[in-house]
């Protein structure tokens, strides 16, 4: 039973952790975080680099589509511009890690207003096929220019320099890619806290009247667009430096899609949701090969099973949480928080 | 390295915390040699995944009847990667904190270029794999890594001197997939091709998920090429193609790379496949000619097996024979060491799985033959002597 | 003619031929969005779906094509049904993205059950079709696109007719107007939902199987529904003439473009004409402008 919870003043109800307990647990995730690098070996540090890339993405994802409400199935797109960005950076010009990252999310900004421009126009379903198209052209233009991209073989990057010290294996990088998406995380969270993460909100839940309130419509879904697609160029960036080469073939459109699936499941609308969504469905199909491991002794060819059953339970999940849960995990979440702030009242 | 140094240890420290959290630390066994595989069983280079895994399994147990490499036992440990690289790059970590491993087998030219800076970090370990992209064949980029087998230029320029000899100055048609795989070999071949005397008259360049061709056989139509050379696919639409080609009366003759070499693959296609020629470095389970080890292969599976096959049992014979040079100079077991005695196999005789004896002096074996199917006998008959393009 | 007119016309005759197999796929798109206003990916699957339902029957069951073929289509039909009944009715009501998403799902659902069931290996379909070439005049033409021309000619107009005179298609285009107002009349709406996806899909599974003939199958051969979603958007999301049409210009643009500038132009002229298009006619050329209100 949560009690003597009472605020005082508006800041104490707006701060982003109100009591102690969500303290106590950001502290202990903090922990694990710090600790994590120590106690896990090369495959799940790999995983947990995985892990953040992609909390950063749909995190990014979650803004333009969970709080502004505009579907996208450009997100592999966006951060394949921003892998791009950081491959062309590090190869041409040199400029150090933390520029090279900024860059990326600055150009896919721009590359995401330029996307997002038919949203005027067109919303829902049309903008999300409006931006598989734009992945699509963008696919295209990393395949045929040449000169800037090296067409279909791609490009390949030094590891990365901070301050000085190259940033070659996954333990290097996990403690550069967790204080960044921390970070981005943090400004998420607190962008929702201004008028501008305000007004997104009230695009969602129904543009007319955001108009009618004084949003102009079109500047803050570009804005959207393009602070969703900062984030999804840092990522790319992240992803670029993580796995240091960077092809067309990199990002395919079923990214995109992941991306998506990924909010799904983990809420909408909740930065949490985000954070839960990547987490789980980026562990989801490595928990399978142990599933898939561990009941080899008993079907044959279990090996082969694996690929097909992760295809299907990632489709079961999509479907299932919306059928289901269509707020995400973040709401079992919830749910299960309530249960302990009733407690023992409730049953 | 100071962070290195450290990690190390506390590493060591926590090995008790590790297995606490449930993670799979096998005790490391010394007299054990493992091989590490990201193999793709499924996807759509899954009829490939399987015959190299066969293949694989099948030298390896070859070599430990006959005592292993130095005494030491040979393993296998694989997963299945459904071609895709970030999940072979998934494979490739969890299997290097299973074991100590210092071969690899890869499965895409996406993870072989992917998974190259973490081999040069590692620098203990060398890898060969299911990509022959010409791109790899380049030892000071690609220094722990070789390709059992001719890269996909040097296949392309074995094709280009079978038709100079059969037919001087013939005309050409380059038909690739719009993919990394497909592209691949394409502005070499044109240089080749007119060192030799070819003329190539047009290029066709499909989208990789294009179904119908009929445009493309018109274009093929109005250029009327005595080849046309098709390269990035495995196999559609080359059945689709041929079809129209016969109904139009086309002369052109067809022609492949590796991975669409399998007779296994063209048995379903039928009469419309007869004719069809490619590059195969390897020798087909069904051959006459003497070949100890193609003996050995039949005795232990009686049914036909695939080329993918023949590359994996072929790629584990090459791994496991620098392993044993190493061993036998008394060396340590690391990437340097282990190319370097790669790079020592001199007219090496494989047993018949490549007709000719190899020698791999850089990062590929560049020796093939032409091969016909034979509709009627649903296999892969020898077309041409093994031809070489060693430089 | 001379050769160059001549090469002209046959690469669009190739193109409008391969236009009408998008036409067909593109209206399984239609019928589900016209009643249920879904857009179903999942379109692209069931498609799949029918290809390989028909290679069990064809050559599994060594079964002849004219058994085959429709128990294929059957098949396609009951997934459909399966599929609404279980996976989309629950969801009425939810946003459009929300279903979207759900078909998506599915989508991946059915590619990993098709894997797990016939395993990842491309395949052929036996040979049930004509391979006598067809020549007109001079121009030839593959016999394969010739068929799938037929059938367009045959399905689109039948379903124009149907929704015109039969009384399950005017049931549904009362119900796609105004849902309220048709059960008001007595209309079985939800009948209507699954006589939608059932026809749907049975479409979907039968251009599978044409697809299928010319260019093999495999697991991932549903991206072909991806180009079709492109028509759909193009022609319009609820217009069955639309379907037809913007499956015909699309397949001459794609052949054009492919043969005129390169196969690597193809994909790219098909969504830069769905970006102008999204930009000038956001409801497609021949579909409804939704008018929204306060």
């Amino acid at each position: 039973m949560r009690i003597a919870t009472a605020k005082q003043s508006y800041s104490s109800d707006e701060a982003l952790l109100r009591t102690n307990t969500q303290w106590a647990w950001m502290g202990i995730l903090a922990l694990a975080l710090l600790a994590a690098p120590f106690l896990l070996d090369g495959y799940w540090l790999y995983l947990a680099c995985l892990v953040t890339i992609n909390v950063a993405s749909a995190t990014g994802l979650n803004i333009l589509t969970g709080f502004t409400g505009l579907v996208s199935l450009g997100q592999a797109a966006f951060m394949a511009v921003g892998a791009y960005t950081v491959a062309v950076l590090q190869r041409d010009v040199g400029t150090p890690f933390l520029f090279n990252l900024l860059a990326a999310g600055a150009l896919t900004a721009i590359v995401g207003v330029l996307v997002g421009l038919p949203s005027l126009r067109v919303k829902g379903l049309y903008l999300a096929i409006a931006t598989i198209a734009a992945s699509f052209i963008l696919h295209f233009v990393f395949v045929n220019w040449q000169s800037l991209t090296n067409g279909p073989s791609g490009i390949s990057l030094e590891p990365a320099t901070f301050f000085g010290a190259p940033l070659t294996s996954n333990f290097h990088l996990y403690w550069v890619f967790v204080p960044i998406t921390a970070l981005m995380v943090l400004g998420a969270a607190n962008l929702f806290r201004t008028r501008i993460g305000r007004a997104f909100i009230a695009i969602r839940d129904r543009d007319i009247s955001a108009e009618v309130l004084g949003i102009p419509l079109l500047r803050y879904k570009l804005l959207s667009f393009a602070i969703s697609s900062f984030y999804a160029g840092i990522a790319g960036g992240m992803w670029a430096y993580f796995f240091r080469v960077v092809t067309p073939e990199s990002f395919p459109f079923i990214t995109s899609i992941f991306f998506l699936a990924a909010i799904i499941v983990g809420g909408m609308g909740t930065i949490l949701g985000g954070i839960v969504g990547a987490v789980f469905m980026t562990l989801v199909p490595e928990l399978l090969r142990f599933l898939v491991e561990w009941a080899s002794p008993f079907v044959p060819n279990a090996g082969t099973l694996l690929s097909p059953v992760r295809t299907v339970v990632f489709g079961a999940l999509i479907v299932g949480f919306l059928v289901f849960e269509p707020q995400g995990m973040a709401e079992i979440i919830q749910r299960i928080r309530r249960f302990f702030h009733l407690w023992p009242f409730r049953k | 390295m100071m962070l290195n140094w450290t990690r190390r240890k506390i590493l060591a420290s926590a090995a008790a915390m590790t297995l606490a959290l449930g993670v799979p630390a096998i005790a490391q066994d010394n007299q054990e040699i493992v091989i590490g595989g990201s193999i793709p069983l499924t996807g759509v280079f899954g009829f490939a995944g399987v015959g190299i895994e066969a293949g694989m399994q099948d030298y390896i147990k070859i070599l430990n009847e006959e005592g292993g490499i130095d005494g030491r036992k040979v393993r296998l440990s694989y997963e299945d990667t459904g071609y895709k690289v970030d999940t072979s790059v998934a494979v490739f970590n969890k299997l290097t904190s299973q074991d100590e491993i210092h071969l690899y087998y890869g499965d895409s030219t996406g993870f072989a270029k992917t998974i190259n800076p973490e081999l040069d970090r590692r620098g203990t370990m060398i890898m060969a794999g299911a990509s022959f992209a010409s791109e790899l064949n380049d030892p000071a980029k690609f220094p722990a890594q070789f390709l059992a087998g001719p890269d996909y230029t040097e296949m392309v320029s074995i094709l280009l001197e079978f038709i100079a000899k059969e037919k001087p100055g013939a005309t050409i048609m380059l038909v690739n997939s719009d993919t990394e795989f497909g592209r691949d070999p394409i502005a070499k071949t044109k240089e080749r091709a007119s060192a030799l005397g070819l003329e190539v008259v047009g290029e066709i360049i499909t989208p990789p998920t294009a179904v119908d061709v009929s445009t493309e056989v018109l274009k093929l139509r109005r250029a009327r090429p005595d080849y046309a050379i098709f390269h990035g696919y495995i196999l559609a639409p080359l059945p689709e193609f041929m079809n129209q080609a016969k109904q139009l009366g086309l002369e052109t003759k067809f022609m492949g790379t590796f991975w669409s070499m399998d007779s296994s693959i063209w048995a379903d296609v039928g009469e419309a496949a007869n004719g069809f020629m490619g590059v195969m470095p390897y020798r087909y389970y069904y051959d006459t000619e003497a070949a100890p080890m193609l003996d050995k292969i039949r005795e232990m599976r009686p049914q036909y097996q695939s080329t993918a096959y023949t590359q994996g049992f072929l790629t584990a014979m090459l791994l496991t024979e620098a392993a044993k040079r190493t061993l036998a100079a008394g060396q340590e077991l690391n990437a340097k060491n282990l190319k370097a005695s790669l790079n020592t196999i001199k007219d090496f005789d494989t047993g018949g799985l490549i007709g000719v004896p190899i020698s791999i002096p850089g990062n590929s074996i560049p020796v093939g033959r032409i091969y016909q199917y034979d509709a009627a006998a649903k296999q892969m008959k020898p077309a041409s002597d093994w031809i070489s393009v060693q430089e | 003619m001379s050769d160059e007119l001549l090469f002209f016309t046959e690469v669009s005759l190739a193109g409008l031929g391969s236009g009408a197999l998008l036409s067909i796929t593109a209206l399984a798109f239609v019928l589900i969005y016209k009643a249920t206003r879904v857009i179903n990916l999942a379109v692209s699957e069931i498609l799949m779906l029918g290809g390989y339902l028909f290679f069990a029957a064809a050559a599994g069951f060594g079964l002849p094509a004219w058994i085959a073929i429709p128990l294929a289509i059957i098949g396609g039909g009951i997934v459909g049904a399966i599929v609404e009944r279980g996976v989309i009715r629950p969801m009425l009501g939810e946003s459009a993205i929300s279903v979207f998403m759900v078909t998506v799902g599915l989508g991946s659902v059915l590619v990993g059950l098709a894997e797990l069931t016939w395993g990842t290996d491309p395949r052929t379909l036996p040979e049930f079709m004509s391979n006598t070439p067809i020549f007109l005049g001079d121009v030839y033409l593959s016999p394969k696109i010739a068929i799938a021309m037929a059938v367009a000619a045959v399905v689109v107009p039948l379903f124009l007719l149907l929704f015109r005179f039969w009384r399950g298609g005017v049931a549904l285009r009362a119900t796609a107007t105004d849902q309220a107002a048709a059960y008001s009349c007595g209309i079985n709406v939800p009948g209507v939902f699954s006589l939608a996806w059932i026809i749907g899909c049975a479409t979907a599974a039968g251009a599978g199987i044409l697809l299928g003939a010319i260019g093999g199958i495999s697991p991932a051969m549903g991206v072909f529904g991806l180009s079709a979603l492109v028509v759909v958007i193009v022609g319009g999301l609820d217009s069955v003439a639309g379907a037809l049409i913007g499956g015909l210009v699309i397949g001459l643009v794609e052949a054009l473009a492919g043969t005129y500038l390169g196969g690597e132009f193809k994909m790219v002229t098909t969504f830069g004409i769905l970006i102008v298009a999204l930009m000038i006619r956001p409801y497609g050329l021949f579909g409804t402008t939704e008018i929204e209100r306060l």
